[in-house]
Parts: structure tokens; C-alpha cells; sequence
């Protein structure tokens, strides 16, 4: 897996044309008789910043789970990088570049802030499954502490994680999905629960992000999505309904329909 | 707080290990040697068989009721390959052979367990390790050709050691101590290590390991090939302490004995598999004396019921919750 595909689609695309890093084709996902996403397609290219809005329900987690691979689609197909990763485990995926972190924060919370770091950092390592405790001088180690630092967490390190504020549980949330140096992060919703004075923060440690990485962002206050994105795709009853660059978002009639008439 | 905790173990190992000259200063010769092999030694056996068990429930989450049965795969292999046993099955090997083969022949069993109950957890999980457990039972209790039926395998009388009887008090006491003391330094050293800081992130979130990239399915797998190692251990010692083994040893009383001491002692860290099953033994040797041998059930359900009300987690939670009420007012 991974490599042979990734040369042939290479051939396949042509030089000229960039591959897209996530390429959705018909994406669906139902849960037993609820449509929670419909028929989604659209191309996220390397290194750009997408933001997904719409209001509650609309399916932009469902549309993130189908991605990472934790309730895969029920047709359609997703590439990533040109690889078909429609049928891996959400593991294999990971291998492959993808990082998340989860709209309810999903931590270790019998385990330190280290800790949790840690794991985080050695899943994407050859070595991830050792029986042997880390050295002193562990490479794994320093860039746990390395992120902590970056999600200003360093005074917390020993401090088991049920213990953590809510701002520094989402904090620790994106620490842990920047911790295997993803190719594509997608976060969700990641200042929700967020004081004010956290926000500004926040929006700029987004825009401090290397354009090597791509970034799917889902987040409903506006003033963190639009500054951040290059692209928003606003989607309604699992289907994608606006698709626009950020200065015609506010505008849009669909967009303010939804957001103010709550619909007709 | 952590140079206490290391004070107070270095303490109870200094006390394990002059137990028998302790006892043997306070009691008559032979009552001193009943209670250095017959309750502290077998004491240490089953508490490394319920340690298997508290291993995985403590940093997985996994409650198995397969561990008494894999215990009982070490000790079967051990029976049926050991030169002298009765009746000869397969014979040949000399302990130094036919201990190892049982060991590995229980961490096989645990990965067998592992990989088959992998996608199950919590009632499921336990219906279905109990489930392997009655198998292997049945299986055993009726097969003649391979396992000699309900009668089981005699004669298995342990290796001697420097000049000794493997079943001298004082030798098979030591013997099993330190079995236990590596093995419980063995888990202490693994949950801080990569695999074990997997394991406990599988307990506390499974769909996140994965979404870091781990295979969880694999890790699962050796957390219970890791515990079927720790039982085989103690399978492999509770077999030459029963000069033997039965069926009835892997019944399903057996199991849920070593549930029982589980609980008793704690789920919260390993150590209290040893405290719950030194209660249990206790209990099941003197009960004995006072009634007969159905009021034990009774007996030892009732202290199980108390221990469980004063403190859902055991005695070693005991502790913590004594500090809490007196200490209230500490920072
Ligand atoms: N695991 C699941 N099982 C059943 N239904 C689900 C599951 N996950 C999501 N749904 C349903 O799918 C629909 C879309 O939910 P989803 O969480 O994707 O919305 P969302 O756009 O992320 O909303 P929010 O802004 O509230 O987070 C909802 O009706 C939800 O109830
Ligand atoms: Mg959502």
C-alpha cells in the first residue's frame, strides 16, 4: 500500500496538474435510515485552509469521521494524496498523513499531559510498538515537551489530564493531532467551550501553520473561520450547499438564509 | 509521595522475605512451616494468577475470566510432557524443558484469547473468556487420551534445587516470592513503557489510539499474551505446589476464586491481587477448621460483600480512602 498507488496516480494525473490532498467523490454516509451525509464532492489542494460550516446536524463531523476513517462511507470514495484510502482502518490512514482532533476532546485521562503527548507523538514512529520504557535522551520525549511547549501546556506536564481545564483539554486536542506531523489536520471545532480572550490566540496559532500542511477546519464563530480560510464549504442536511472564498460568504443569500431564517 | 510508596515497598518486601524466620521464631517447627508454604507460598502462586487478571484490567480495562484457565494450560503442559509424571502421556523432558514449554504454552493461550474476544469488551468480553474457560474445561475433564479425564495428572513433584525438594517450605516459598516480585516489577516497568502507555490509552480511549496511528487489535493481542506469560508462571508453580493438576483446577469455582481475590484486593494496581488473594487464603485455610467446608462459600462471600461495600476498590483502596478522612484537611 501507500507507495506503488502513489506512483501510478502520479503517472495517471500527469505532472502538470497537482494532486489534491483530499479528493472526495460522492461521499455518503448513512446511519441505518438517516442520510447524514450526502453525495459530497469537492477537492481540498495541498496546502490550502478550508473551513466547513452549517448549522447543528448538518453532517460536518459525520463528514470528518467518514474522512479519518471511525464510520468510513457508505459510497462514494475519498483519496488522499491520490491514494484511495476509501477502505482503511482509520490507523492506516493516519499512517498516511492524516491528524484530527474531535469536537468532544478524546484524551488519556489516567495519563499525564507528557503522556499523552508521548503516545501521540510515537504512533506515526517505526518503533511505536516497543516493550522497551524510552530512554533518558528519547528523540519521542524532547518532542513531546517540544509540543507541549507550542500548546503551552510545559507547566502542566506531570498533571494527570482529568485534572485539565476545559481550554487546555482542547489545547492538549490539537497538540496530540499535531503531534505525527500530519500532511492534512482537521479540526473540529476546536474553540468551542473557548473563552473570548482564548479565541485571537487560537486564530494565531492557525495562521502560524506551515503551508506544507493542509487544514480542514470546522468551527462555527465566524470570526475564526473566515480569517483563517481560504475556501468555506457550507453544508445543510449532509450536502454541501455553498461552496465560496471567504469574503462572499457573509453575503450569500443561502448562507444567510441558513444562518438568520433558519431556513424556509 | 513517591519516595513513601517506595519506603513502604521496600518495607513489605523486607517483611515477605523474613516471614519464614519470623515465623519460625514464633511458632512450633511444623506449624511454622504450613504457614511459609501453605498459606504465605500458595498465597504468592494464586495472587501471580490473579495478577494476570488485574494486569489487564487495571491498564486495559479488560476484565478476562480465561486467566485461571490459562494458568491450567501451563500446568497441564507441564504434566503432560514432565519425565515421572502419572500417568505417563508424553513424558521425556526434564523440568528444566517442560516449565518453559508450559509458560510458553500459556502465552500462546493468551494470545488465542486475545485475538478471539478482541473485538468485545466489558460483559461481552467477560461471557466470552468465560466462555474459552468452560471449552477447555470440558475438553480436559473428558479427554482421557491426552489429559487422563477428571482424574488429571499426578506426580508432578518439581525440579530439585541446590540439593533440595522443590516442595521444602522454605524453597518453593522463596521460588514463588520472587517469581512474584520479578513478575510484579516486570508490569511496573512495562505500563510505563511505550506498549503500556498504549494499553492504558486503549482503556481510557481506543478510538483515539487508533486515530494516532496504533493498531489497537495488536496491541490488545499482547496485553493478553503478556497476562497468559504472568498466569503461566503462576500455573506452572500452583501445579508443583498440587504435586498435580485436575480439572477441577480450571472449574469454574477455580475462576471465579481468582476473581474473587482480585476484587478484594483491588483493581487499582497490581500489587492488590497479592493482598487479595493473602485475605482469600487466609480465609479458605482457617474457615475450613471452624465449619465445614460449605460454610466457606458463605464465609468468604460475606467478607467479599464487606470489602466491596466499605471500599469498591479493595483493600488497597482501603488506604487511600483512610488518608482521605483522616487527612482531610492536608493540602
Ligand atoms: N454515530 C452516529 N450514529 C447515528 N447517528 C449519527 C452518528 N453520528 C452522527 N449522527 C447523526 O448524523 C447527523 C449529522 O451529525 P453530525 O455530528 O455530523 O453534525 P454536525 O454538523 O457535526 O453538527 P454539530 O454542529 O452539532 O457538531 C445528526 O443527525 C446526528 O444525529
Ligand atoms: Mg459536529
Amino acid at each position: 500500500m501507500g507507495r506503488a498507488p502513489l506512483v501510478f496516480e502520479w503517472i495517471r494525473v500527469g505532472k502538470n496538474r497537482v494532486v489534491p490532498a483530499i479528493s472526495l467523490a460522492g461521499v455518503s454516509r448513512r446511519f441505518g435510515a438517516l442520510q447524514a451525509v450526502r453525495d459530497v464532492t469537492f477537492d481540498v489542494q495541498p496546502g490550502e485552509r478550508r473551513a466547513v460550516l452549517g448549522p447543528n446536524g448538518a453532517g460536518k463531523t459525520t463528514l470528518f469521521n467518514t474522512i479519518c476513517g471511525d464510520f468510513p462511507p457508505t459510497a462514494g470514495s475519498i483519496r488522499l494524496f491520490g491514494t484511495d484510502i476509501t477502505h482503511l482502518k482509520p490507523h492506516e490512514r493516519t499512517r498516511l498523513g492524516i491528524g484530527r482532533t474531535y469536537q468532544t476532546s478524546l484524551l488519556f485521562n489516567g495519563l499525564s499531559v507528557l503522556d499523552n503527548l508521548f503516545v501521540a507523538v510515537r504512533g506515526l514512529r517505526p518503533n511505536r510498538f516497543s516493550f522497551l520504557r524510552p530512554s533518558r535522551g528519547d528523540d519521542g520525549m524532547a518532542k513531546a515537551r517540544e509540543l507541549a511547549e507550542r500548546m503551552r501546556l510545559s507547566h502542566l506536564l506531570d498533571a494527570e489530564v482529568v485534572n485539565l481545564s476545559h481550554g487546555q483539554r482542547r489545547q492538549l486536542e490539537v497538540g496530540m493531532a499535531m503531534a505525527g506531523d500530519p500532511r492534512v489536520l482537521m479540526l473540529d471545532e476546536p474553540a468551542a467551550g473557548l473563552s473570548p480572550g482564548d479565541r485571537p490566540e487560537l486564530l494565531k496559532l492557525l495562521r502560524e501553520l506551515p503551508r506544507t500542511l493542509t487544514l480542514i477546519l470546522i468551527e462555527h464563530d465566524m470570526d475564526i473561520a473566515l480569517p483563517a480560510a481560504d475556501i468555506v464549504t457550507v453544508m445543510k442536511d449532509g450536502e454541501v450547499v455553498v461552496q465560496a472564498p471567504p469574503d462572499r460568504i457573509e453575503d450569500d443569500p443561502v448562507v444567510q438564509a441558513i444562518y438568520l431564517g433558519g431556513g424556509h | 509521595m513517591r519516595d513513601r510508596l517506595l519506603l513502604l515497598s521496600l518495607l513489605g518486601l523486607g517483611l515477605m522475605a523474613a516471614a519464614p524466620f519470623l515465623l519460625q521464631a514464633m511458632l512450633p517447627a511444623n506449624q511454622a512451616q504450613f504457614w511459609t508454604a501453605n498459606v504465605l507460598g500458595r498465597a504468592a502462586v494464586f495472587g501471580i494468577i490473579a495478577m494476570s487478571l488485574t494486569f489487564l484490567a487495571t491498564y486495559g480495562g479488560f476484565i478476562s475470566l480465561a486467566q485461571m484457565m490459562i494458568a491450567g494450560v501451563a500446568g497441564y503442559a507441564v504434566a503432560v510432557f514432565v519425565e515421572g509424571a502419572v500417568p505417563r502421556i508424553v513424558g521425556g523432558l526434564g523440568y528444566g524443558l517442560a516449565i518453559p514449554l508450559g509458560v510458553l504454552a500459556a502465552t500462546v493461550m493468551g494470545l488465542i484469547v486475545g485475538a478471539v474476544s478482541v473485538r468485545t469488551r466489558d460483559i461481552y468480553l467477560l461471557m466470552i473468556t468465560l466462555a474459552l474457560s468452560m471449552g477447555v474445561f470440558r475438553f480436559v475433564e473428558t479427554n482421557i487420551a491426552w489429559f487422563n479425564g477428571y482424574e488429571g495428572i499426578r506426580n508432578v513433584v518439581g525440579p530439585e534445587l541446590f540439593g533440595l525438594g522443590f516442595r521444602d517450605p522454605w524453597l518453593f516459598y522463596y521460588v514463588a516470592l520472587g517469581t512474584a516480585v520479578l513478575l510484579l516489577a516486570g508490569v511496573l516497568y512495562l505500563v510505563r513503557s511505550p506498549f503500556g502507555l498504549v494499553l492504558q490509552g486503549i482503556r481510557d480511549n481506543p478510538r483515539r489510539v487508533a486515530a494516532l496511528g496504533y493498531n489497537v487489535a495488536l496491541h490488545r493481542i499482547a496485553a493478553f499474551g503478556v497476562a497468559g506469560f504472568i498466569a503461566g508462571c503462576g500455573g506452572v508453580l500452583a501445579t508443583i505446589y498440587n504435586i498435580g493438576i485436575s480439572p477441577g483446577t480450571i472449574g469454574l469455582g477455580a475462576t471465579v476464586n481468582v476473581l474473587i481475590m482480585s476484587v478484594i484486593g483491588g483493581l487499582g494496581h497490581p500489587v492488590g491481587a497479592f493482598l487479595g488473594s493473602l485475605i482469600f487464603t487466609i480465609f479458605d485455610t482457617f474457615a475450613a477448621n471452624l465449619y465445614d467446608r460449605d460454610r466457606f462459600n458463605t464465609l468468604i462471600g460475606a467478607v467479599f460483600l464487606i470489602i466491596v461495600l466499605v471500599s469498591p476498590d479493595g483493600v488497597i483502596g482501603i488506604g487511600a480512602r483512610l488518608r482521605r478522612l483522616l487527612g482531610g484537611s492536608k493540602p
